[in-house]
């Protein structure tokens, strides 16, 4: 700040100096960066990028810790970049394709393989298999050719969650099927409450409800093949999706558009509303609720498809084809994905992730993670959520204007999905 | 905030400090129509201030606070916001990072540009019209439909390391200064052309006379008398060029680089953003500029002026 205030008349006394360059250069070199270079010594140095600014939170933490492990662990420097995450994901074309880090955060499913197909990450084929990683999680690195481009580290779920204590005061109990979940929601309307918390004034929490629907009412094959341009947006099937959607709208919270996800998460923690279908980062804006949470997954709406299948978007690392280390950011990249990086990682922060490795130790869980755990290892079937699973400018120009349509517009389905086909024709080609 | 609105705020309240014009009757502004138009623009200025003093407000008080009782409350007071963001933010790190491309880019566009505009309004080559022509439709081009281009042209550049530790353009000031002086020369020999062509041409005409050489004409000439228009540009440019966006986030992928204004997402989480925390970073980064433009609102009330009367 007091830096900035240079005065008009240095400024000017700047500009007539001739030898501003000269100047101007020397203030630069200083600034030129204090990396000596690659290899040296001993250890290589990897460059980590990770998209969580330096300070952040536990996230951050998380990532650092686990670099200092490496370096311990491998004498190898990690020469970490870190960038906030939303900067982080928007640019994440122009990072790939122009100086990228050695290995970076990123997400497994759709996001993951458009790079592979596009060659710019690096195949990671001969990493594994990695000890302690499951079937499931090796299918979610895996891309389109069958080689395995991305090394898991964490997921989350994401479910219904709810207060105990408004549940306990209320004799209501998680329900398990479509007939009970009716039921308590027509309860809780006549209690005064609104049954489900929502809000879709950013675009993406919606999505988590479209999912979960599709899944359960056309499978989980269905659902995967549909974001990956396979089927018609159009037809039936997305038609019944919007439809069950429409008739659940009323217990919902009135007028999403003009509410974030933030706000829908108080009026739950607040106990104005009963419950709220979100990821489990829903316990950051429910303050000191936070304790009180519970969830359940979304209840069987077809009994011949079940409820086995759940969005669950996993975390990992990728290996950039551009970056300079290629070698050192494979070892890396694998190392990342054991279970001596997770505990690393949940012993460095103060809020722990879920490892996806399962040789990680689960210590340092709390209740709601140690039952997410579960949840997920019953799912037979695990997607990524819509953002992830599809071409990311499919989601984000198309689906998110068009959910907002709908919410706005619940009676004009048949205009929306023709629409919403038209647009996808001309993405996927 | 955008670049605008700190300039744009004190035209009304100047308007309205000015009041009804002292005229004794059947003027333009007669009493009554100089009370309604204080009125009105007394209202448009209220409405420009309130977001503004709305964040400026609520970056005082609790998240917490005003997420259980709502905007409209009051109470929850606190400036913890204010060092939450300041360590955070990292805001320390990214200001330094401005200043080393601010400064540099604001001196290199003025230097060159006021050749520039010695030669263009000094001397009369068959070119000239055209070449201000140039210089001013680079002007109008969107740097995004330049995106693309300058980001491969940088990628191509090599840098040595000690200037880059990329090895090219990408991910060092170096890049960034040119690329802001790039777009700022248009507008800035636009205005020092238009400045110098009202200098009186027997100035030169004696200069000549005395044997001075047209360097000599151009630094101990010229750029004494264009001070003023200058001074206007330097706080123009400062504040452009430090509220610099969308360059600074595609061309700068490492974080540590990055200026205070796109260092300002580092206080928005993944899924979780405290809007009081983002209303005091906010407050944070704009304070220079503010800072800047009070100081110096008489050369930017001027420079808002440069180079209407004359082209």
């Amino acid at each position: 700040m007091v830096t900035m205030a240079a005065t008009r008349r240095s400024v000017l006394r700047g500009a007539a100096l001739s030898g501003l360059a000269v100047g101007s250069a020397s203030l630069l070199a200083a600034c030129g960066g204090d990396s000596g270079g690659g290899a040296s010594g001993s250890g290589t140095t990897v460059k980590f990028g990770m998209n969580e600014a330096e300070g952040s939170g536990p996230a951050y933490d998380r990532l650092k810790a686990m670099a200092a492990a490496y370096t311990k662990e491998t004498d190898t420097k990690v020469d970490m970049n870190a960038i906030d995450h939303n900067t982080f994901q928007e640019n994440i074309n122009t990072y790939l394709q122009g100086a990228p880090d050695d290995v970076f955060t990123w997400f497994a499913g759709f996001r993951m393989a458009q790079f592979a197909e596009a060659g710019l990450i690096t195949d990671l084929s001969d990493q594994w298999p990695i000890d302690g990683m499951d079937d499931s999680f090796k299918q979610a690195a895996t891309a389109g050719d069958d080689k395995q481009y991305f090394v898991p580290a964490s997921y989350y779920p994401w479910a219904l969650f709810y207060r105990k204590s408004v549940f306990e005061k209320n004799g209501w109990e998680a329900p398990t099927t479509e007939d009970d979940f009716m039921a308590l929601m027509e309860d809780m309307q006549g209690k005064g409450i609104t049954p489900i918390a929502f809000g879709d004034k950013d675009g993406w929490p919606a999505m988590g409800t479209f999912d979960i629907l599709n899944m359960r009412l056309n499978g989980f094959d269905f659902h995967m093949s549909l974001m990956a341009g396979e089927e018609k947006w159009d037809g039936d099937e997305v038609k019944l999706v919007f439809d069950r959607w429409a008739k659940l709208l009323p217990f919902h919270q009135e007028d999403p558009l003009g509410r974030t996800w933030q706000e829908a998460a108080t009026s739950m923690g607040k106990g104005e509303s009963g419950m709220y279908l979100l990821g489990t980062f829903v316990i950051d804006a429910v303050g000191d609720a936070a304790e009180d949470l519970d969830f359940f997954t979304f209840p069987e709406l077809d009994s011949s498809i079940g409820a086995d299948a759940l969005d669950a978007p996993i975390d990992g690392f990728c290996v950039a084809a551009a970056g300079k280390n290629q070698e050192a950011g494979k070892a890396m990249a694998k190392w990342l994905g054991s279970a001596a990086a997770a505990d690393a990682a949940n012993n460095g922060a103060d809020a722990p992730m879920i490892a996806a490795n399962t040789g990680a130790s689960t210590s340092t869980y709390s209740d709601l993670q140690k039952k997410s755990v579960e949840v997920v290892s019953a799912a037979s079937n695990i997607a990524q959520f819509m953002d992830r699973d599809t071409n990311a400018d499919f989601a984000s120009t198309v689906m998110i204007p068009s959910i907002q349509e709908f919410l706005k517009n619940p009676s004009d389905i048949d205009g929306i999905t023709a629409s919403i086909q038209e647009q996808a024709a001309s993405i996927f080609g | 905030m955008s670049i605008e609105t700190p300039v744009t705020v004190p035209l009304p309240a100047d308007t309205t400090a000015a009041g009804p014009p002292k005229r004794a009757e059947g003027g333009v502004m007669s009493r009554p129509r100089g009370v309604v138009v204080t009125v009105i623009v007394a209202l448009l200025a209220l409405a420009w201030l309130f977001p503004l003093v709305w964040a400026v407000v609520n970056s005082f008080r609790e998240y917490e606070y005003t997420q259980a009782n709502g905007y409209l409350s009051f109470g929850g007071w606190t400036t913890a916001n204010y060092e939450q963001a300041w360590t955070q933010g990292n805001f320390g790190l990214h200001l330094r990072n401005s200043l080393l491309i601010t400064i540099p880019a604001v001196v290199l566009t003025l230097w060159l540009s006021s050749m520039v505009a010695f030669v263009l309004a000094r001397f009369s080559y068959r070119f000239n019209l055209t070449l201000l022509g140039i210089f001013l439709a680079a002007n109008l081009l969107p740097p995004q439909a330049l995106l693309i281009p300058v980001f491969r042209m940088f990628r191509e550049i090599p840098l040595p390391f000690f200037m880059s530790d990329s090895g090219s353009m990408l991910n060092s000031f170096w890049g960034l200064i040119l690329v802001n002086t790039a777009f700022q020369m248009g507008f800035c020999t636009f205005v020092l052309s238009n400045y110098m062509k009202t200098l009186p041409h027997e100035i030169y005409e004696s200069a000549e006379l005395d044997g001075a050489s047209v360097w000599r004409q151009y630094w101990q000439l010229t750029m004494p008398l264009v001070r003023p228009a200058l001074a206007a540009l330097a706080t123009l440019q400062v504040t452009w060029v430090y509220n610099e966006f969308f360059w600074a986030t595609v061309l700068i992928q490492q974080g540590d680089k990055l200026p205070v204004t796109s260092a300002l997402n580092n206080l928005r989480g993944q899924f979780f953003t405290d809007t009081n925390l983002v209303a005091a970073g906010s407050v944070i980064v704009a304070l220079p500029v503010l800072v800047v433009f009070f100081a110096l609102q008489k050369q930017f009330v001027s420079g808002l002026t440069l180079g209407s009367t004359k082209g």
